[in-house]
């Protein structure tokens, strides 16, 4: 099945053994050393430190949400404070015996984990925004905190609650608890964000749409994503709850979600030990400084929060890795992996059924008619091309054909099935690829992690590792071969020219194993020879009979040379639809196009 | 009758708290998380007058100067270099009020400040003795509102600010100066900000923190209304409405999340908010 090609590119084999180990046996190291840490600190300084530790496995959710997802949130407070108060109101119900610790805990993780998915199904739907999902995080904590102050006596209501027993151990006990939690939490994000599906994570903050239309579910993993990382935030909130003895409304305020906003942002966002160690950092510094100074200190913290955001919005860690980048040591970069082939999974459709069916599709803005009354059929193996002047509809039928969450009337079917009401990743999974007019790919991923993510609807992605070889259907390894971008495995797509960017989606849709791709204006703005590249591609793949094309194109020299039909849009009316023979010497096409186009 | 009274003037309370932020929101798009710090500052001037022995009406005018000036440093500044980055922008804003509350703090201390009342006493109308202060502050918010009208409608910077919000590159290219339409928006938006601080003075108490509890219930009627003006003022109302009764109905403490909850609602069914209608 796997035919292992030659690597191509530098060679994937040896280096990255030690490295890759050595996140383990650092957390190993910092293991042992908070272990015996709280022989020299004094109490104050152990107390805090536990505090500070707590704070700061909250501040790697909040990292793993803003910083790799892009999802602004001030929310974890709420789940923090959820998950203390449920351990804090079960404890002081049951006592410290083994089941009111086991219900405590499962409470504390099962409670903010349900009100972390209410919150994602109704932050993230089908076109919402980024500023929405912020917006919903700024209420959630709010929302809560009232709740808390409307509980009564249950949850103390504005002094919180005391007094309640608590796990049996010491306060270094707790601190080497902290420690350990801080460490294995720190370690699973790290695990996390350095494999594929931690690549998926930052797709969606690079473009959410072409996630979508790459047949990812982008509310599905963020709706998933927010539910897990506030059972994370309940967990640590039981933390808090037995290590201080004390819950308080503000724990679960939104101010204290602003403030983990602030340690992120100064530790460094999209970086991992950024955070946890300016969140420590800075909340020791709180404790210690805020008696002596408190004003002071936080005008400090002001002031340096508000310059991090502007001038250097990659937080200290960020102006750390550029100073070590400057030596030219243990440099390892990311090996590519080896690419290979696969077969081909797309079921060819029954012959008698269309690929595309529409019938009598009409799309209006208002009283402004976009498109009404197209009927047209493709069938497997054609290669159709939509022409047509600018604002005949071309690219809006294009965005009906792909969205079915579109306002339109008519009837589209692919392969028998109507996707009306369709969301783009679900159509996607119907057998539909659209490339882009404007190249549309992840431009702070590799190359290779790109088309990974187009194969991960089909093959997944590993939540724990990286795939050593990336399986790509044969025509999708063409266009890489045919283009060079085989050689650029490694590269981070932001910096390939125009023309390779227009490629590399080219392949990323061909690797979908699409029945019916959609391209919009392929070749706009690429040289002849890359044109003639596409070209190419696009007969060989509709060639072998089981796939169909529809392109939006206005070079009518490419047109004729590729299309096996030629369909005309004009003033959102299908005025022509015929060979290319029979199109292009039409007299109606000559006018249209204002008979200059072409001799 | 007195819950009529209620409502009206809580909206109008609510319009005159968020009149400012909506300007900044629809020209700049951008969420400005310094507007408690504009209200901290304004009902400070409140205090200052009260101070050196002025007319504390004397306060609204101050508050407007003094606002506008901070806006405008914190324009330049601060916002110019985020309009590409409008999370950013929220953050460095928040960050931005976490300062100047700090230096209110050290200036004043952080205890609880009393003003003089701008308006005592009440007035009989229709029946029901009412906070005369409330019922000026209703005509305020209508004078507010009428001004903002005009000035969008009847001005040169209303034009230019109509075009910035509908199509910033277009405008650009005609001529209009954005980057001086931003800051004066701006500026007034900081202006207003402040002058409701004032306002707020003989409703609320006077702390450095203030602005933050009428931050978040003016950002959520803003995200509703969408740029609109006409529109904010019908969101104040409909969720005035709604605080005033579940308050008096219900329980205070969900009448105090009424309006988050229903604007959060609200964008979730319909992403436009009120502006729509």
């Amino acid at each position: 099945m796997l035919e292992t090609l030659p690597a191509t590119g530098r060679a994937a084999a040896a280096p990255g053994r030690l490295s890759r180990a050595a996140p383990f046996v650092a957390a190993a190291v910092a293991a042992l050393a908070l272990w015996i840490a709280p022989l020299f600190l004094d109490t104050f300084a152990v107390n805090v430190l536990t505090r500070s530790m707590i704070y700061a496995v909250l501040a790697v959710t909040v990292d793993l949400l803003w910083g790799f997802a892009g999802i602004l949130t001030f929310g974890q407070a709420a789940f923090f404070g959820g998950g203390a108060y449920a351990a804090a109101m079960i404890l002081s119900a049951y006592g410290a015996t083994p089941m009111g610790i086991a219900l405590a805990l499962a409470t504390a993780i099962a409670a903010p984990a349900l009100l972390g998915l209410v919150v994602g199904w109704l932050s993230f739907y089908h076109r919402s925004t980024p500023l929405y999902a912020s917006v919903i995080s700024l209420v959630v904590p709010i929302v809560v905190v009232q709740l808390i102050y409307a509980g009564g006596a249950w949850t103390g209501s504005s002094s919180g609650l005391v007094g309640f027993d608590v796990l049996p151990f010491e306060i270094e006990g707790y601190f080497r608890l902290a420690a350990l939690v801080l460490i294995t939490v720190t370690l699973a994000a790290w695990i996390l964000v350095r494999s594929d599906a931690g690549r998926a994570l930052v797709a969606l903050r690079d473009n959410e749409a072409r996630c979508a239309y790459l047949g990812l579910n982008p509310r599905r993993l963020q709706i998933v994503l927010t539910a897990a990382l506030a059972a994370v935030a309940g967990f640590a909130g039981f933390l808090f709850a037995n290590a201080s003895g004390v819950v308080a409304p503000e724990n679960a305020g939104f101010l204290f979600g602003t403030e983990l906003v602030i340690w992120v942002a100064l530790g460094g966002r999209g970086t991992l030990l950024g955070p946890v160690l300016g969140t420590i950092a800075i909340d020791y510094l709180s404790a210690n400084l805020s008696g002596d100074l408190p004003f002071l200190w936080r005008l400090l913290l002001g002031t340096a929060f508000v310059a991090i955001i502007i001038l250097l919005p990659g937080g200290l860690a960020d102006l750390v890795l550029r100073l070590w980048r400057a030596f030219p040591i243990g440099r390892s970069g990311h090996a590519a992996p080896a690419i290979a082939e696969r077969e081909a999974e797309t079921e060819p459709v029954a012959a008698d059924t269309p690929i595309l069916q529409v019938r009598g599709l009409a799309k209006a803005y208002g009283s402004l008619t976009v498109l009404e009354a197209i009927d047209l059929e493709i069938r497997a193996g054609e290669l159709v091309s939509l022409v047509g002047p600018n604002g005949a509809g071309k690219t809006t039928l294009m965005r009906c054909l792909s969205d079915g969450t579109e306002p339109f009337t008519g009837s589209i079917a692919i392969a028998g099935t109507a996707l009306a009401g369709l969301t783009p990743n679900r159509i996607v999974g119907l057998g539909v690829g659209r490339k882009f007019q404007v190249a549309s790919v992840f431009e702070s991923l590799s190359v290779a992690d790109c088309l990974r993510l187009a194969r991960a609807s089909r093959d997944g992605l590993s939540p724990v590792g990286r795939a050593a070889t990336l399986s790509l259907p044969q025509a999708a390894l063409d266009v890489l071969r045919m283009t060079g971008l085989d050689h650029r495995l490694d590269q981070p797509a932001r910096l390939l020219s125009h023309g390779q960017k227009q490629a590399l989606e080219l392949a990323m849709v061909v690797a979908l194993e699409p029945r019916l791709i959609l391209l919009d204006e392929p070749t706009a703005g690429l040289t002849k020879a890359e044109r003639a590249t596409i070209g190419r591609v696009l007969k060989g793949l509709t060639a072998g009979g089981r796939i169909a094309a529809v392109l939006v194109e206005h070079d009518l020299d490419f047109v004729r040379e590729i299309s096996s039909r030629i369909v005309v849009l004009h003033q959102g009316r299908l005025v022509l639809d015929g060979t290319v023979e029979a199109v292009v010497g039409s007299e109606l096409v000559r006018t249209i196009y204002a008979g200059g186009a072409h001799g | 009758m007195l819950l009529i009274l209620d409502i009206l003037t809580t909206a109008a309370i609510l319009f005159i708290v968020s009149i400012g932020l909506l300007a900044i929101f629809g020209v700049l798009k951008i969420i400005n998380f310094a507007h408690g710090a504009w209200l901290t500052v304004g009902a400070y001037c409140a205090v200052v007058t009260a101070k050196i022995g002025l007319n504390p009406w004397l306060a609204l005018p101050l508050a407007f100067v003094v606002g506008a000036a901070l806006g405008g440093l914190a324009e330049h500044f601060l916002i110019r270099p985020l309009y590409r980055r409008p999370l950013d922008a929220i953050l460095a804003t928040w960050g931005l009020g976490i300062v100047v509350g700090q230096l209110i703090t050290l200036a004043f201390g952080r205890d609880v400040q009393l003003t003089p009342n701008l308006l005592a006493g009440t007035v009989e109308i229709l029946g029901v003795d009412y906070s005369a202060y409330r019922l000026v502050a209703l005509g305020i918010a209508l004078a507010i509102g009428t001004l903002f009208a005009l000035t969008v409608e009847r001005t040169r910077l209303g034009l230019s600010a109509r075009a910035v919000i509908m199509n910033e590159t277009l405008a650009r290219s005609l001529g209009i100066d954005t980057g001086r339409v931003r800051l004066i928006v701006f500026m007034i938006g900081a202006g207003f900000a402040a002058l409701a601080g004032v306002l707020l003075t003989p409703l609320t108490s006077v702390d450095p923190n203030m602005g933050v509890s009428w931050l978040i219930g003016a950002f959520m009627l803003v995200m509703v209304a969408d740029a609109s003006y006409r529109a904010l003022a019908a969101a104040c109302l409909v969720f005035g409405a709604a605080q005033v009764l579940i308050s008096t109905f219900v329980s205070p403490i969900l009448g105090s999340v009424a309006i988050a909850v229903l604007a959060a609602l609200v964008l979730r069914i319909s992403p436009k908010g009120f502006s729509r209608a």
